[in-house]
């Protein structure tokens, strides 16, 4: 696999959005805790990906997950905010000796401490854009920002499953041939 | 001139990042307003399908509740059916009808009918909650219609497809409904402040009124969305705050809004003469 997009990717798109539509959309943690699953879409794909296609589809899988919701343009907001800071995060967390050709998203390939810190912080951005576009006052801002926060926990702990669950261990192999 | 595309073109990512939000925040404009048409929805005949399909699903691990709450309704529709059957039996008069009352009198036609719809999609923990009902313009479902539950009042359709609509539920942040309190007559407004979807406010009840701890709230009638006297819910809890004129009152709504399977769209027949009417007079409808 190199680092173009792909049919899994297309794939995975329509996975998440699925997972999110009708199996996430029903589930709320003590009413203040949502997972939005889908950013796991983005937060995969490869490291190198085209920044305008990044966006691109950041404003697809918002919108397409909108069409559901009935919040019209509120997460494809958030996930365009995502889509234009994941690259930003990228080089904020760039290892010593910069990124291999090899590195992917994959916490056991770029460690546990690489991958917390990179999805938690664009969850929570992604999040809080979320959530301050629906309410759209500071009336309720505790409630807001206690929303964000369990809710970044909920979607990161989920992201961090699904790697652990479907990502393999084993750095991929390039062939030099 | 090539300076410029080459300012475009290394700002590129910016640009589109700008461009795509100013569209986000147009979208969120246009059609998050309260009684916006939209065509990107639930209720679009696609997404619908989706819905239909998960809700096909979910509803097989409710079918006991849905089943005993249809029933629990049937039961107190024969009863009320037996009611007007022997009040039938004892007035008389019933044969004399069209001697007395001409045939065409349109007094005795109902203004109100009521259409059964399939929830497919629903929501009660987010701030604006909507509901997809699988019922469109096909059915005769329009805008602006109410919907209501045999418990009580669920909420009001905001967007129409040919098979599907969508609906402001009552737990919504700009929801209002006018209500009244049933002992008194003592007319409010009924508006969902987020949180617990038990509960909602009852507002703008004067202080000399005495409402008390399960008392039953009911719509007021004075508009054309909802019938007059649909259940809302029973009071829990009266304030009354020193700074303000009005007390501050929770109700328990009697709509389980998350255990909703089945809904009726009120179609009121008379409603497009009663707005044209209000229209005409110079009164503004300023609340639902």
């Amino acid at each position: 696999m190199n680092n173009s997009f792909g049919l899994t990717h297309i794939v995975q798109f329509f996975l998440f959005v699925a997972l999110q539509v009708l199996l996430m959309g029903n589930l709320a943690l003590y009413s203040t805790g949502f997972c939005f699953i889908y950013v796991a879409f983005l937060l995969y794909l490869p490291l190198n990906f085209s920044r305008i296609w990044l966006l691109i589809l950041g404003f697809l899988i918002g919108f397409t997950v909108d069409v559901f919701y009935d919040t019209m343009g509120i997460h494809a907001a958030a996930s365009v905010l995502l889509a234009f800071l994941r690259p930003h995060v990228l080089n904020l967390l760039t290892p010593r000796d910069g990124y291999d050709n090899s590195d992917t998203v994959n916490i056991h390939v770029m460690g546990s401490g690489w991958f917390l810190s990179y999805a938690f912080t664009l969850i929570l951005f992604h999040h809080l854009a979320v959530f301050f576009l629906e309410t759209l006052t500071l009336q309720t801002l505790w409630y807001t920002l206690a929303k964000t926060v369990l809710s970044t926990l909920f979607t990161g702990i989920v992201v961090v499953i699904i790697q652990l669950l479907f990502f393999s261990p084993k750095r991929e192999r390039i062939d030099y041939r | 001139m090539r300076n410029l595309f080459a300012f475009i073109y290394r700002f590129r990512a910016f640009l589109v990042f700008l461009l795509l939000e100013a569209l986000c925040v147009f979208l969120i404009v246009r059609y998050n307003t309260y009684q916006g048409a939209a065509f990107f929805n639930s209720a679009n005949r696609y997404v619908g399908q989706v819905l239909e399909f998960q809700s096909g699903i979910t509803d097989y691990f409710r079918l006991t509740n849905i089943n005993q709450s249809l029933a629990s309704e049937n039961a107190a529709l024969r009863q009320e059916l037996m009611q007007y059957r022997q009040a039938a039996l004892i007035d008389s008069a019933a044969e004399l009808d069209t001697t007395y009352v001409p045939a065409s009198d349109t007094t005795a036609a109902p203004p109100y009918n009521l259409m059964a719809g399939h929830v497919i999609n629903n929501s009660v923990r987010r701030l604006n909650n909507y509901l997809t009902i699988a019922r469109g313009t096909a059915d005769g479902v329009q805008p602006g219609m109410g919907v209501i539950s045999p418990e009580g009042v669920v909420g009001r359709v905001k967007t129409v497809s040919e098979h599907y609509s969508t609906v402001t539920s009552l737990l919504h942040s700009q929801m209002l409904v006018s209500a009244k309190i049933k002992k008194d007559n003592t007319f409010g407004t009924i508006k969902w402040q987020g949180g617990d979807y038990r509960t909602a406010m009852l507002e703008y009840i004067p202080l000399h009124v005495k409402p008390e701890k399960g008392d039953t709230i009911v719509t007021s009638g004075f508009n054309t969305v909802f019938p007059e006297g649909i259940t809302v819910g029973t009071i829990s809890s009266v304030e009354q705050e020193p700074d303000k004129s009005f007390y501050t009152i929770a109700v328990k709504l009697s709509v389980d809004f998350a255990q909703l399977s089945y809904v009726y769209v009120v179609e009121n027949t008379r409603k497009e003469e009663r707005d044209t009417l209000e229209l005409d007079a110079g009164i503004l409808p300023d609340e639902q």
